[in-house]
């Protein structure tokens, strides 16, 4: 069966940021059909990303903070973990969100076609779906087509025992070794999972730190808190080789910390990054240049080199987030139906669901230094919240970073529990051009970790009660 | 713990890094891990920090001075047993001043040097200074760039005002080190336009290295105090300057976003909200303004129909066609003028009155009085302008309405209770009006000192905005020239001008006999709106009648 449908806008991936675009671009009057080649929409995000390993993050800390109720005087007994029902459960978010996506398509006229989709011109994109080839004619088309997990030459990635980060969220079994190769956001949180589950969990990172794009202080702090939860931590190290052998996979490593010949492990989870899919939907067949990596260049509207095809997402850089995929979204779906749109946002924020969380926006202290910013940090340790305290998680930091001369906040980073619930207020502050004053001015509730954020302020203003101030006024002797 | 320990530089990653700040001075208390001095790598500046916490004892390096790893910067003392608290104190401002807040106090009379708060004592701010004019005024020519060595005086950038062109000068030598302004771009009082690098801390292009000893020189040099002027504002925000060489722009997203619609360049609109922020209001004003302001282009300003008039453009001619043709170039002056005179020229009803005045009996006391001026070597001459001026503020006085502008609603009159005179003066690039100030305060003498060096002024090109401002009403002369009569144009928002043409030996009638007289012509334009045809023949004959018989000067 063939078919063939005309559309003024096309838009290929319906991860957060095809089905957004679609969405804003539908709600701006225009004919809109989104291809996908999942059977749902949600792309990676909701199917095999943020939101299933979200859902198992929060067994995990359930698990953990079950365990921590010990020592304040509450005792659970071990749990009893039904892997199957846990599997399920998770899957029923994935159903919620991914259905009610489904759902929002239909009430906005946005015609779904199943399959994959590559260019066959600057005018026409084919369509392999189930049942047969769609050829849909365009006047304008958003490539949103992500990107996927990165493979590494020397590791077996045919070997059932090697996962991936969506082999990690199928949660076939809860392996007794497990190596998680790549200490970014992705590695740490399936990490934190399997551990929490009852895995021993080694890690290894090839820089120098866990989650480089992160502020050194602010990991230390998470590293410190994390001493128990892995079993070993092999930072400036990389594994050379794996053999894998009936009783397990062998890795060999090499480096600061590489342990001396080979380790056993039952499971290997390689979370080493993503990279674009730029060079699998035949962008050239439409004249759209990509580059050697797969990324597609894009102007400041998302247009690509051809004028009337956009790109948004994970294929046209970093940060491969949803978010910033979503605002892309909006801009090229604006920018197509006339208005004089760009993406140019001041900041865009990071956030591990680790235990603690750590999170930052805008510029961190060590970009802050690489571009020579004049800048002041302001460092409010939670040692001294009400709140953190009465949780029993004193560890974390609340750090504001601010231009120096006008007290503009600049950045900040948060690591602690639900730090990346308390993000957004730093991120609305940078954007809107706000100052330490109007931050510290701010009322924030008590007890809430949130004011964290304010008492931070406070410490830049020299207004601070809540710690010793290190800019009151020297009283004469 | 050994009581005095030296300061190494630790790996400052390259092998030598100039110092670009002292952050703190012998004798200071300094925390572990403190900055003392601030150095310039080539990626980034870094502090090099406090081996301990303890007394600063000795402090051997100077700002600009090059240091690398293992050097000896100072020496300090251990501050007992005392450790510094277990939670790292949020980085404290050093305790070196560098309040900028200090600035507006400096009454600038050249650009004046601001230090910059975060680059140390040698890097200052040169700004516009006072140039006699409220808003922001376009910038037409930017005559340094970046890493241009310039000498003190030497012309940074051109500005362009109502009234004439002028270069902002360089308040010191030294090395430009950045430019904070672009043609085509607004500034006004107290902007900053470069950052310069005074020679002291020039870095090591500069051939000759310079002692480091002078490097407080920025600091020295005290801006002379310029009479009669108000102090220049700072910039509306301290950190407008770096924000606008960055493009951060004090606004919100969604200003950003209204400001791209409409094609508005953020960093050219200045901002009312708290601290110069920029409001939607500020974005809404600046494109009016920009759609209101006159094209300082006459020929567009008649296609255009400014004002409502509508008039056919002239079509172009191929004048080579008809023989050899040369393109010369407006002056500046005339690029300036003529939208303003067309202005006045199409907006004011003109009228003008012609009269004669009786010079003889003046002539003859002038040359008297010039035979005195030459042997007293009083160095300068008496010109009949000079009368003519003090005729005519004596003459406002009796007729206040000539003396006076419509107000900006055209519902009634300022007048004015003094008495400044604009006299057209004829440069080599083109006509300017530099305005004596209260005309009838003073005696012949300092008016003709004061009209001697005002046109030489003028000829010179050294006339400030302020030279060309408050003018009550306009003489030109070209008695010196030729021709019986002339209609001048009004000079806005003034109401009237008097022209003098040459004087003419006549003979008139005195009742008896025809007798020689010199008389000189007089043309008075005016104002329509504010002034009627008998009214300005009576100030016509009155102003002739003083300066026919001048003792009626001190009458």
């Amino acid at each position: 069966m063939s078919n063939e449908i005309k559309t003024q806008v096309v838009v290929l991936g319906a991860g957060p940021g095809g089905y957004s675009a679609a969405f804003r671009a539908a709600d701006l009057g225009l004919d809109v059909v989104l291809v996908e080649s999942r059977k749902t929409l949600g792309g990676v995000c909701l199917n095999v990303g943020c939101i299933p390993s979200k859902a198992l993050l929060h067994v995990a800390k359930v698990i953990d903070d079950a365990k921590e109720m010990a020592s304040h005087g509450v005792s659970f007994g071990a749990p009893e973990i039904d892997l199957d029902k846990v599997r399920s459960w998770k899957d029923s978010v994935i159903g919620q969100l991914t259905g009610g996506l489904g759902g929002m398509a239909k009430q906005r006229k946005v015609t779904t076609v199943y399959g994959y989709g590559k260019f066959t011109s600057d005018k026409t994109i084919e369509v392999e779906g189930e049942d047969g080839t769609t050829t849909v004619t365009f006047d304008n088309a958003i490539i949103a087509c992500g990107s996927s997990v990165v493979e590494l030459p020397f590791i077996p990635h045919d070997d059932p025992r090697v996962i991936d980060s969506t082999g990690a969220l199928e949660l076939a079994d809860v392996p007794e070794e497990m190596l998680v190769l790549g200490g970014g956001i992705i590695g740490l949180e399936m990490g934190t999972v399997y551990s929490s589950l009852g895995s021993n969990v080694s890690v290894v990172e090839f820089a120098d730190q866990l989650i480089p794009a992160a502020d050194a202080d602010v990991v230390k702090i998470y590293t410190k808190h994390n001493k128990t939860r892995f079993k070993e931590i092999m930072l400036s190290t990389k594994v050379t080789a794996v053999e894998a052998k009936e009783d397990g996979l062998y890795v060999t490593f090499e480096g600061k910390k590489a342990p001396e010949g080979q380790v056993r492990y039952d499971k290997i989870l390689v979370a080493v990054g993503r990279k674009p899919n730029g060079h699998l939907v035949a962008a050239d067949k439409a004249g759209v240049n990509v580059d050697e990596r797969g990324f597609i260049n894009v102007s400041n509207e998302l247009r690509t080199n051809v004028g009337h095809i956009f790109a948004i997402g994970d294929v046209v850089g970093q940060p491969m987030l949803a978010h910033k995929a979503v605002h892309e979204a909006h801009v090229a779906a604006e920018v197509i139906a006339g208005k004089k749109h760009v993406f140019e946002p001041r900041a865009i924020p990071s956030i591990a669901y680790t235990d603690p969380e750590i999170a930052w926006v805008g510029v961190t202290e060590r970009e802050a230094k690489e571009q020579g910013l004049n800048v002041e940090t302001a460092n409010f340790p939670w040692a001294a919240s009400g709140r953190a305290i009465a949780s029993g998680r004193t560890e974390g930091k609340t750090k504001l970073i601010f231009d120096k001369d006008s007290g503009r906040v600049l950045g900040g980073s948060i690591v602690g529990i639900n730090a990346g619930e308390m993000l957004g207020e730093i991120g609305l502050a940078v954007e809107m051009g706000a100052d330490a004053e109007d931050v510290a001015l701010t009322i924030h509730a008590h007890p809430t970790l949130n004011e964290s954020i304010g008492l931070a302020a406070e410490i830049f203003e020299g207004s601070i009660t809540d710690l010793p101030n290190a800019k009151a006024v020297k009283k004469k002797k | 713990m050994s009581d005095i320990q030296q300061i190494l530089v630790p790996d400052v990653g390259g092998e030598e890094v100039e110092v670009i700040e002292i952050c703190v001075a012998v004798g200071d208390t300094l925390e572990a891990d403190e900055g003392i001095v601030t150095v310039e790598t080539d990626k980034a500046s870094m502090d090099i920090p406090a081996p301990m916490a303890g007394e600063l004892t000795s402090l051997s390096v100077n700002v600009g001075d090059k240091i690398k790893e293992g050097d000896v910067i100072g020496e300090m003392k251990a501050a007992g047993a005392n450790e510094a608290p277990a939670e790292p104190a949020p980085a404290q401002e050093p305790e070196v001043k560098e309040e900028p807040a200090a600035a507006p106090e400096v009454t600038p009379a050249e650009a004046a040097p601001t230090p910059v708060a975060s680059g140390g004592s040698e890097v200052i701010e040169v700004v516009v200074p006072d140039i006699g004019e409220d808003g922001e005024v376009d910038i037409i020519d930017v005559l340094v760039a970046v890493g241009d060595e310039v000498q003190e005086e030497d012309g940074l950038i051109t500005l362009e005002t109502d009234k004439a062109t002028m270069d902002v000068p360089s308040s010191h030598a030294g090395i430009v080190k950045e430019v904070l302004v672009s043609v085509g771009g607004k500034i006004g009082t107290g902007g900053v336009v470069v950052k310069l690098e005074t020679n002291s801390g020039a870095p090591a292009a500069i051939e000759e290295p310079q002692a480091p000893a002078v490097q407080a020189k920025a600091e020295e040099v005290v801006p002379a105090a310029a009479p009669e002027k108000k102090a220049a504002p700072v910039p509306h925000h301290p950190s407008a300057g770096e924000f606008k060489a960055t493009g951060k722009v004090y606004t919100s997203p969604s200003i950003r976003r209204l400001a791209r619609e409409f094609g508005v360049d953020l960093t050219l609109v200045k901002g009312t909200g708290r601290k110069g922020r920029i409001l939607k209001e500020d974005v809404q004003s600046y494109v009016k303004y920009e759609l209101s302001r006159p094209k300082a282009n006459a020929g567009s300003s008649v296609a255009s129909g400014e004002g409502g008039l509508q008039v056919v453009a002239a079509k172009s001619v191929d004048f080579s066609k008809f023989g050899e043709i040369e393109t010369k170039e407006l002056t500046r002056i005339q690029k300036i003028s003529g939208p303003f005179l067309h202005r006045n020229w199409v907006t004011i009803p003109h009228v003008t009155q012609f009269d004669e005045a009786d010079i003889t009996e003046l002539e003859k006391f002038r040359k008297e009085q010039n035979v005195i001026c030459e042997k007293q070597k009083m160095g300068f001459k008496i010109t009949p302008l000079v009368f003519l001026m003090k005729a005519a503020a004596k003459t406002l006085a009796e007729f206040p309405v000539f003396n006076s502008s419509l107000s900006d609603d055209g519902e009634s009159l300022i007048l004015k209770k003094y008495f400044h005179i604009g006299i057209a003066v004829d440069t080599p690039t083109g006509l300017v009006v530099p305005v004596v100030r209260d005309v009838d305060k003073k005696g012949i003498y300092e008016l003709s000192k004061e009209l001697l060096e005002i046109s030489a002024k003028a000829r010179d090109g050294k006339l400030k905005a302020a030279d060309m401002q408050g003018g009550c009403f306009t003489i030109s002369s070209l008695g010196g020239i030729g021709g019986t009569a002339f209609t001048p144009i009004v000079n806005a928002p003034e109401v009237a001008i008097l022209g003098v043409s040459k004087s003419d030996m006549k003979p008139k009638w005195n009742g008896k006999e025809f007798e020689p007289r010199l008389m000189l012509p007089l043309s008075l334009s005016y104002d329509h709106r504010v002034i009627d045809g008998a009214l300005a023949a009576r100030f016509s004959v009155h102003l002739a009648s003083v300066i026919s018989d001048i003792r009626k000067l001190v009458l």
